[in-house]
C-alpha cells in the first residue's frame, strides 16, 4: 500500500494564497467606493455653493 | 445609486456562505489523493478561479463589441469591471497552480504550453490597463480599449486548449479519463461534488463582484463628471 506523500503544507499555502489576494482585493473595492462617496457628497456641496 | 439593492446584499451574503462550504468540502469532505497528497485539495479553488477568470475575459470582449456597435458608455464600464476582476482571479488561478506544481512537478513554474498562455494572458490584461492609463479623451480611451478587449478574448481559448492541442505536463482532469499528465488524477464521486460546487461557487461569486464592481465604476463615472461641472 502506497503512502501519500506530505504536502499539507502546500494546501494551507495555497488557501492562505487564496484568501489573502481575495480580502485584499475585496477590501480594495470598499475603500474606493467610501472614498468616491466622501468626493461626491464635497463635489455636490462645492456645487451647490457655486449656484448659490 | 448609493443604496445597495436588495438583491445583491442577498447575493453578498450568499457568495460567503457558499465560500465557507466550499472550504469546507475542498478541506474535509473531498477524499485525499493519494500520489499528491493534500496539496490536491488547492486543486479544487485553482480551476474555480481560472474558470470566472476567463469568463471574465470573454465578458469583457462581449462588453467590448456592445460598446463598439452602440457607443454606450455603460459597456466601457462593464468592461472595466470584467477586465478588472478577472485579473484577481486569473492571478489567484496561477498562484495556486504553481503552489501545486511545487510538490508535483518539484518546480515552482515551467514554461510549458498552459502556464505560458496562462502568464500571456494574464500580461495582456494588465497592459490594458497601462493602455487605458495612456489614454486621455475619454470616447477614444473607450474605443481603444473595446477593440483591445477583442483581440486579448483570443488569448483565453488558447489558453483553454493549450493542454489538449500541444505535449503538455499539465494535467487535462476534465475529459481524461487516463491521468498520463504529471500530476494528474481520475476524480473519485465525493472529488466530483467538491469540484463542481466550488465551480458553482465562484460563478456565484463571480457574478456578486461583478455587479458590485460595475456600481463602483459607474459611481466613478458620476464623480468625474461632478468634477467637471464644478471646474467650469
Amino acid at each position: 500500500m502506497s503512502i501519500a506523500p506530505e504536502t499539507t503544507n502546500y494546501m494551507i499555502g495555497g488557501f492562505v494564497t487564496f484568501f489573502v489576494v481575495f480580502t485584499v482585493y475585496i477590501t480594495s473595492l470598499i475603500v474606493r467606493w467610501n472614498n468616491l462617496k466622501r468626493d461626491k457628497l464635497t463635489l455636490e456641496e462645492l456645487d451647490k455653493d457655486k449656484k448659490a | 445609486m448609493n443604496k445597495k439593492p436588495k438583491i445583491l446584499l442577498v447575493l453578498d451574503i450568499l457568495s460567503l456562505v457558499l465560500l465557507a462550504v466550499a472550504a469546507y468540502l475542498s478541506l474535509n469532505f473531498a477524499p485525499m489523493e493519494v500520489t499528491m497528497g493534500n496539496v490536491q485539495k488547492v486543486f479544487y479553488f485553482h480551476v474555480a478561479n481560472a474558470w470566472v477568470g476567463m469568463l471574465g475575459f470573454i465578458a469583457a470582449g462581449v462588453a467590448g463589441i456592445a460598446y463598439l456597435r452602440s457607443g454606450n458608455s455603460k459597456w466601457d464600464i462593464v468592461e472595466v469591471a470584467a477586465v478588472e476582476i478577472s485579473l484577481v482571479f486569473f492571478l489567484i488561478a496561477i498562484l495556486l497552480g504553481s503552489i501545486w506544481a511545487r510538490p508535483a512537478w518539484n518546480t515552482w513554474w515551467t514554461w510549458e504550453p498552459r502556464l505560458t498562455t496562462a502568464a500571456i494572458t494574464e500580461m495582456i490584461y494588465l497592459a490594458y490597463f497601462m493602455l487605458r492609463n495612456g489614454i486621455e479623451d475619454p470616447n477614444r480611451r473607450a474605443r481603444f480599449s473595446a477593440v483591445y478587449t477583442l483581440i486579448g478574448a483570443v488569448s483565453v481559448p488558447i489558453t483553454f486548449l493549450a493542454i489538449r492541442l500541444f505535449r503538455t505536463i499539465h494535467p487535462v482532469v476534465i475529459g481524461s479519463e487516463s491521468a498520463q499528465a504529471q500530476g494528474g488524477f481520475n476524480m473519485s464521486p465525493d472529488m466530483k461534488i467538491a469540484f463542481f460546487f466550488a465551480l458553482f461557487t465562484f460563478t456565484i461569486i463571480f457574478i456578486d463582484v461583478f455587479w458590485n464592481r460595475i456600481r463602483l465604476g459607474i459611481l466613478q463615472n458620476k464623480v468625474e463628471e461632478l468634477k467637471l461641472k464644478v471646474m467650469e
